[in-house]
């Protein structure tokens, strides 16, 4: 019985863990370019509402993902244009953007709070699905779960053996090294911002298409705040960020379960725990250390023409 | 005698083949300021070309424009033969050219092999395939270089390395080179000319930013001197008129090299240290008498920066307060006490930032530290401080526009006698001065030392410079730092010891250098 417990509650984990690690991969890409983007929640929040609009319009859950990526990836753009041609600051900016996303997505879906739609819908990988304990827990989801198990290996992949992910990080620890390797640094951060971006509106539409089915008021939640302090709790490698993912992912479907099962604990400190432990888990990764370090060039903007 | 006879055979074959870039009127104005006027320049391979020229000489300003950082006003680049515009550095690396800039463009969080795939690489990278190459590159040019390490884990003369590599491995027929010896220990510097000479005689052109004049004699085959933004002068080689009339052809008058060093009477100790350490600075031992010229030499970034700090009250000691006594009194009980006249002075490395406010005008700079001498109940008088600081202006010639000119407006000579006037206003027992001419000019530089000698007379002078011929003409006593420690504390007497300064600042001690020939 306990056993079931345990083996339910880790399925859970993946599935809270799943629309965190998008986010997180994304902020991660734009950060390791060299661009702050604390637009995070806003962008994500929008992902979840094209997710569902298009959804809800279409029928077609594969549509309303690459709609939510899209979606999600204009609204990154204009922090692009604040910061990469107009020099803008990157914390303000991204600020603005969450605060916008929030705000427009709560304007457009007020006429849909409460609407239910299909989504993706669960299915078993065949074989892998009866092993046991690791079935129940790995392989028994919607597609978008797959999707994200082999995200961290690409973006590790993307980042250590191809060119372009060299050229992308090295924007982020020292635009000028790559302006004098011949390459333009300023290019490498609208592809950290595009991707990154795209990625955060995909973790978006898992939460309107796989974890709820509807639209409803504030449907992210702070995840993508969590997703920001992930990236450092990750010290930006994405492997890390995986594990952080899962964590967060864990505690939140913990409390839930607790919830459920009666605690004598108030659930509005059980809610808090998964934010509690963001503001924990920055206070230790601040201590620096060798390897920890931030991309150096993060946040510093690049003078036109130098 | 080898590197002579291979400039010979080039000279030879010189007038046959055509230069791989001339330069043709290059004209390049800041504002105001014409950096560059009518430059025309030949660049010819299997040569060794020095620009020689003082700071604000125009030598960056055309070497960025023919690396294609930035662009000329007017005039012609050619590659062989052919007008070549750039745009970026792109272009000018297709064109073959490379640059090693002073501060390097390397990726600090990164591997050496990774460096070198930056923007060389195109998609799928082969890390051990490149690693492969990056062995057999630096084995040809007698370079030692592990490519894995992590570049922030490098010496900078490891980080020149890897920066000409990046060159070589384009296959770029011009590598430019600015300042290279300025980051480098003596040992370093012949190293990196024995490979400058190696690509020469492979047929690269090597160009050579320098102001340092035994530099360009030692390695270069021919020199173009830069003097206010134009050429003035071209040499070959053989046809160098000497050392001297190089120097006097570079600042355009007759100057004195030397700034004459005569001994005064020493007197109390000012500053002692006894095994003091902080950070990076270990176990530090010496002592100060007014008087006296305590020289603090070696390669930057040895714990000098720690030192300063711990001497001017910027971090205290980890050896405790007793470790380091300062105008008679400990750690603590000195820093406590209100900096006033009489006490110490500090003339930070960093002009436009730690020494000044450069949004700030003269004025305000001039009372950012010596306004305690101008206070009427807690309010400020400024009539009488702005006489003082006129007074300064006139006595230190310096050259500005009126005392309301903001700091950052001052060209670095010109701030620095501002910061000095400022400074011996209060008359000090102290001075703390970090490289206090670097990136001056020949005229600056010697008006510097001209004033610390005389401040001198009244005062102990704690000079941390990585400048040797500064040290060698200004200090009584030398300590020379290494990896945090000094190596070596000798008088200016000591003339084996201060002949061996150059192995010292690598770490190599006095006596030890004959084992370490004998080893070689």
């Amino acid at each position: 019985m306990t056993w079931d417990i345990f083996v339910a509650l880790l399925a859970a984990t993946v599935l809270a863990g799943t629309p965190l690690l998008y986010a997180t991969m994304g902020e991660l890409i734009t950060e390791r370019s060299g661009v702050l983007n604390l637009g995070v929640e806003g962008m994500m929040i929008m992902g979840a509402f094209f997710a569902f609009i298009v959804q809800f319009k279409t029928g077609n859950p594969w549509l309303a993902t690459l709609a939510a990526g899209f979606g999600a990836a204009c609204i990154g753009l204009l922090h692009g244009v604040v910061c990469l041609i107009f020099q803008g600051n990157q914390t303000v900016s991204g600020l603005a953007l969450t605060i916008f996303g929030v705000g427009l997505s709560d304007y457009l879906g007020a006429p849909f709070i409460g609407e239910k739609t299909v989504g993706f819908q669960p299915f078993d990988i065949p074989f892998l699905s009866d092993i046991p304990v690791i079935g129940p827990v790995l392989f028994q989801h919607d597609p978008l779960v797959y999707i994200s198990y082999l995200l961290p290996w690409a973006v590790m992949w993307f980042f250590r053996r191809t060119s372009l992910g060299l050229a992308l990080c090295a924007s982020g620890e020292s635009p000028d090294a790559v302006q004098a390797a011949g390459l333009d640094p300023v290019k490498m951060r609208w592809l950290g911002i595009f991707a990154g971006a795209f990625l955060v509106g995909v973790g978006g539409a898992y939460l309107s298409l796989c974890a709820t089915h509807m639209w409803t008021h504030n449907l992210t939640a702070g995840k993508g705040w969590i997703a920001v302090a992930l990236v450092i709790f990750a010290f930006w490698r994405p492997g890390r960020a995986m594990f952080g993912a899962y964590l967060f992912g864990g505690i939140m479907a913990f409390q839930l379960r607790l919830q459920a099962l009666g605690t004598t604990i108030p659930s509005s400190l059980m809610m808090m725990l998964p934010y509690a432990l963001t503001i924990l888990a920055l206070l230790f990764s601040s201590a620096r250390g060798k390897g920890r370090n931030a991309p150096a060039a993060l946040g510093d903007n690049i003078a036109p023409g130098a | 005698m080898m590197a002579q006879t291979q400039s010979c055979a080039a000279k030879e074959t010189e007038r046959t083949t055509p230069p791989l870039i001339r330069l043709e009127n290059i004209c390049k104005s800041y504002g105001p300021v014409k950096a560059n006027r009518d430059i025309s320049l030949e660049i010819r391979a299997g040569e060794i070309l020095a620009l020689l020229g003082e700071n604000g000489a125009g030598k960056s300003t055309l070497m960025s424009i023919l690396s294609g950082k930035s662009r000329q006003d007017s005039g012609t680049i050619f590659v062989d033969g052919i007008p070549a515009p750039f745009r970026s550095p792109r272009d000018a690396l297709a064109a073959g050219i490379g640059m090693v800039y002073q501060h390097f463009m390397l990726v600090e969080a990164m591997t050496v092999t990774q460096n070198l795939m930056l923007g060389q690489a195109r998609g799928i990278l082969n890390p051990s395939a490149m690693r492969e190459r990056v062995l057999e590159l630096a084995s040809r040019y007698g370079f030692e270089i592990n490519p894995d390490a992590m570049i922030s884990d490098l010496s900078m003369g490891e980080r020149q390395r890897v920066e000409i590599l990046k060159l070589l491995y384009r296959d770029c027929r011009v590598l430019i080179l600015d300042e290279p010896t300025a980051v480098l220990t003596p040992p370093e510097i012949s190293q990196l000319f024995a490979a400058l000479r190696r690509m020469a005689a492979d047929g690269k052109a090597v160009v050579f930013i320098s102001h340092k004049m035994k530099e360009v004699l030692d390695l270069a085959t021919e020199i173009s001197i830069l003097r206010r933004g134009e050429i003035v002068d071209h040499f070959m080689r053989e046809e160098v008129p000497g050392e001297r009339e190089l120097a006097e052809r570079m600042v355009g008058r007759q100057m004195d090299t030397e700034v004459e060093q005569t001994p005064v009477e020493k007197g109390e100790v000012l500053l002692e240290l006894s095994h003091a350490s902080c950070g990076m600075a270990q176990d530090l031992t010496c002592s100060l008498r007014r008087g006296e010229v305590l020289a603090v030499v070696g390669v930057a970034g040895n714990g000098q920066r720690e030192l300063v700090e711990m001497v001017t009250g910027g971090a205290a000691p980890d050896s405790g307060k007793d470790s380091v006594r300062i105008l008679g009194r400990n750690w603590n009980d000195f820093m406590r006490t209100r900096m006033g006249r009489k006490s110490m002075v500090y003339i930070p490395e960093d002009r436009k930032g730690l020494a000044t406010c450069p949004s700030l005008d003269l004025l305000d700079n001039f009372l950012l530290t010596n306004r305690n001498g101008f206070q009427n109940f807690g309010f400020l008088d400024r009539r009488h401080s702005a006489t003082a600081a006129e007074d300064i202006m006139q006595e230190y010639q310096v050259v500005a526009d009126g005392l309301h000119a903001t700091a950052g407006s001052l060209s670095g000579g010109n701030l620095q006698k501002m910061v000095l006037g400022r400074e011996f206003f209060r008359e000090p027992s102290l001075i703390v001065a970090e490289n206090p001419t670097q990136g001056l000019d020949i005229g600056a530089m010697e008006e510097v030392w001209r004033r610390i000698l005389e401040a001198r007379a009244s005062a102990g002078v704690l000079l941390v410079t990585s400048d040797l011929h500064e040290a060698m003409t200004l200090a009584d006593t030398f300590a020379v730092m290494y990896r945090g420690r000094f190596i070596d504390v000798f008088p200016r007497t000591d003339a084996a010891r201060v002949e061996s300064i150059g192995l010292m600042m690598a770490g190599i001690r006095f006596g030890e250098e004959e084992e370490a020939a004998n080893e070689a």
